[in-house]
């Protein structure tokens, strides 16, 4: 073990990005960013009326559940382990008369010796429409995809709606690929599940990028704050244990259907007292010595609340934009780019009054 | 700036960190479809409810309340826009006036447009040039805080009731002198109730020099250079003095008149000849006794004389003063409180005597401390019957709970200082003139010397300034005890 070993190489300031690390991501997302505003300029632009925090629900398709019932107990280790988390978040932010205004941020958090650092990148702002969202997408694609199999494989654009949860997914599986080349036998915390094969979670990437971590010793934990599972009709998270946690049972017997590829063992873990459990997906190429070992590790190395590793909580709390960093980005755009605010009527609300709940509700 | 919001005579003013404004400072907004514009003034700075501030807040100390490391990769400079946005303050302000083609109203019956109209700080020389607070004699304050002077005309302390208000050592005194000097200077009569002595060096500098008012300034120290004689001293007078300030009944006042009649026309009308009659008098021995008790504490009091020459400072100075110009300081400092109450109940009768018989124009009276001697019906006299008569006070006080509420509601001017409990400013608060809104916000957070102005001194629009620098020795100073030894 090397438990007194930095496991990321230093460098001046927070051990993080290795120099060797390739960037070319968030470069191109700068480029794109700058470019796809610079067309927005001078159009009249219409604030969105209700923010809302874009996250990525694509419906599991996944049938047929079965569970160990005999859950797995598990105990801290105090061993001292780097834990590593990543996160984005999208909003859209407004619109214009071509297309809309999205904003992409993503958060990497590091617990090491009691203390937490941070590394955010962004918010990229991006105007796109439905003539650009292609080209942006595609120009991403092709840096962040280095298999020429997956880029062909996924060689459409997605709808204008589903724009802001797949930018936010590429600059995520960046980050990843990141954490992956630079944490060393240390534990890698996802937001969401280890499903892949959808449109935003390309297998190959993800096998790569699994690849990788394991190669450097570490071990990725995918936790899922939501999970459309069930058993009996239940959610597998829903299901009690008459058992003291910290513990996980495992879920088998999952059969997702092609192209969707489950590159996890699928988990729920009760890791603290309390009625709240998660889906949690460990890669499925470590033996189950060392994911009990990597979750024990987790216990003992970072904090729990119900049930949810403050490292990831982080993660997710300062990608999360808050409302006045949306008044903040708008006010950007308008002065940088002269966007002219406009104030087009909620339809709903004109409509039908009170009893219009707004666009977003419809 | 942005006009956000309208209640009532409060308007909501939407503030960016880049544009410095404090309370007590003038807007203008101005609706330039409509040609007016609204003087408003800042009452309170508070932080605009941003959505989302209390997230950004949490989420900065989320480790165990110690700030999280890290580093923001931020291309697009987004965060100076965030905390822009996260500093925009909200001004509440509280409409003075209309302009209409440079001419004020107080009337603010219409509501400019929120989106076209501007907003811009109004600089207090060009409100006071607007309100028309300029004369031909002019007191300067002091400064305000864009370092200009605030400058208020003598004329509009004329026929005024003042009052100067504020906690210990933030400069009551000072503007006191200040606005004694000048009005001395443009030849007024003011009189001086000094209790603590504070003021009998106003005619000197500070390295005692004699100033220019110097032998314009009179300093009458009860039993020592101020004397009463008691053969000129009319029986109204006295008989104040010992109902008012002694208690004598009015039983004793009765017999004690026939006394004094009696004396005067037999021409025997001195302190041995009074102590006499009231032994040989055939009264009730209980009226003798209280006679004879006020008798020796007048004596004793060592403020009436019979000889002629010791009595006759008072009316000099103030027939000189009337002339030329001049304050007469009273100074009570060493004087006991019954005794204090004789010399004003005196100074006052004698006031009142030579202004009805237009001996004197008109005295501004100056009265530190005034409820240590000034009897209870007199706080009534002051606000109606001897403003009538050219007697305008200015009351200086660190203890606004014992002038009268009909005394706040009738003061013209109220020169505030600062003050730190809510119940002095609840007092203060009483006065006619003064919104309690702007007394409480403004007035709590000044700094010593800066005085809130309010009034018809600047036409009603209250103004902070910092009270001026006099070179004047400084009199009055609390005595240490480990002065030496620092």
């Amino acid at each position: 073990m090397l438990i007194e070993q930095l496991a990321i190489t230093t460098t001046p300031k927070y051990s993080f990005p290795q120099p060797t690390i390739d960037t070319s991501l968030p470069q191109r997302f700068i480029e794109l960013s700058i470019h796809s505003l610079k067309h927005a300029q001078n159009q009249p632009f219409q604030l969105n009326q209700q923010f809302f925090q874009q996250n990525n629900n694509l419906k599991e398709q996944i049938q047929t559940t079965r569970t160990e019932l005999q859950p797995i107990p598990l105990k801290p280790r105090l061993e001292e382990t780097m834990v590593a988390a990543v996160d984005t978040s999208s909003i859209k932010i407004g619109e214009t008369t071509k297309g809309m205004v999205i904003a992409v941020r993503g958060a990497t958090i590091w617990k090491h010796r009691r203390y937490y650092r941070y590394l955010r990148f962004g918010p990229f702002i991006f105007h796109v429409t439905e003539e650009n969202k292609k080209e942006v997408y595609s120009a991403l694609q092709r840096t962040y995809l280095t298999s020429p199999h997956e880029h062909n494989h996924h060689n459409g654009s997605p709808s204008l709606l589903q724009m802001p949860t797949r930018m936010a997914s590429l600059l995520e599986r960046w980050q990843q690929t990141m954490l992956s080349r630079t944490v060393t036998n240390g534990l890698i915390l996802f937001d969401g599940s280890l499903t892949s094969g959808i449109g935003d979670t390309p297998t190959q990437r993800m096998k790569e990028i699994l690849d990788n971590t394991r190669k450097k010793g570490n071990v990725v934990l995918a936790f899922s704050k939501m999970t459309s599972l069930r058993f009996n009709g239940y959610l597998i998270t829903d299901m009690l244990v008459n058992y003291k946690p910290p513990y996980l049972f495992k879920i088998t017997g999952l059969k997702p259907k092609p192209p969707i590829v489950l590159l996890g063992d699928v988990y729920v873990a009760r890791l603290t007292k309390g009625n709240y459990a998660f889906r949690l997906d460990i890669d499925k190429q470590v033996s189950i010595e060392r994911k009990i070992e990597a979750l024990e590790k987790l216990l003992g190395n970072d904090l729990f609340s119900q049930s949810y590793p403050e490292t990831l909580r982080l993660a997710h709390i300062l990608c999360t934009f808050t409302a006045n960093e949306v008044i903040a980005m708008q006010h950007f755009i308008a002065r940088k780019y002269d966007l002219k605010i406009i104030n087009r009527p909620d339809m709903h609300r004109l409509l039908f009054g009170p009893f219009g709940k707004g666009e977003s509700h419809s | 700036m942005k006009l956000y919001k309208k209640e009532g005579n409060i308007v909501q003013i939407l503030s960016f960190p880049n544009e410095t404004v404090e309370k007590g400072d003038y807007l203008l907004i101005e609706d330039g479809d409509v040609g007016k514009a609204l003087i408003v003034q800042v009452i309170d700075v508070q932080f605009a409810n941003i959505p989302g501030i209390l997230e950004e807040l949490l989420r900065s100390l989320p480790d165990g309340g110690e700030l999280i490391q890290g580093e923001d990769f931020d291309p697009l400079e987004i965060a100076p826009h965030i905390t822009y946005i996260q500093d925009a303050r909200l001004l509440r302000c509280k409409i003075r006036a209309t302009m209409n083609n440079e001419s004020l109203s107080t009337s603010s019956s219409w509501l400019p447009s929120r989106s076209q109209s501007t907003i811009r700080m109004l600089p207090i020389p060009t409100l006071l040039k607007l309100a028309k607070t300029a004369g031909n004699l002019p007191i300067v304050l002091g400064g305000t805080k864009d370092s200009m002077l605030l400058t208020i005309d003598a004329s509009l302390l004329d026929g005024r009731l003042n009052i100067i208000t504020g906690k210990k050592e933030t400069g009551k005194s000072h503007l006191s002198k200040l606005l004694m000097l000048d009005l001395v200077r443009y030849e007024a009569t003011v009189v001086v109730f000094d209790l603590n002595g504070e003021y009998i060096s106003l005619g000197m500098t500070s390295d005692e020099k004699r100033n220019a008012q110097y032998n314009k300034v009179h300093v009458l120290t009860p039993s020592q250079n101020f004397k009463v004689v008691l053969k000129k001293l009319h029986l109204h007078v006295l008989l104040n003095v010992l109902i008012h300030a002694m208690h004598l009944p009015g039983t004793s006042a009765r017999e004690f008149r026939t006394i004094w009649r009696s004396l005067k026309r037999e021409g025997k009308l001195t302190l041995h000849e009074l102590g006499e009659a009231i032994r040989n008098c055939r009264c009730n021995h209980h009226v003798r006794d209280a006679l004879f008790s006020r008798y020796y504490a007048l004596v004793n009091s060592g403020f009436f004389t019979d000889n002629v020459a010791e009595g006759i400072l008072l009316e000099e100075s103030l027939f000189k003063a009337g002339k030329e110009g001049g304050a007469i300081i009273i100074n009570l400092r060493n004087t006991s409180p019954i005794d204090r109450q004789i010399v004003v109940e005196y100074v006052l009768g004698k006031l009142v005597e030579l202004l009805t018989s237009w001996k004197l124009k008109a005295v501004f009276l100056f009265a530190e401390e005034a409820h240590l001697y000034l009897r209870e019906t007199y706080w009534d006299d002051i606000v109606t019957r001897m403003r009538h008569l050219g007697l305008f006070t200015t009351f200086v006080t660190n203890q606004p709970n014992t002038i009268r509420e009909n005394i706040y509601r009738q003061a013209d001017n109220i020169f505030l200082f600062n003050f730190t409990n809510e119940h002095d400013l609840e007092d203060v608060s009483r006065a006619a003139r003064v919104d309690a809104e702007t007394v409480k916000s403004i007035a709590g957070d000044l700094s010593p010397h800066y005085c809130l102005v309010l009034g018809k001194v600047v036409k009603d629009f209250p103004m902070v300034v910092k009270v001026k620098a006099l070179d004047i020795k400084t009199m009055g100073e609390t005595r240490l005890f480990f002065k030496d030894t620092n």
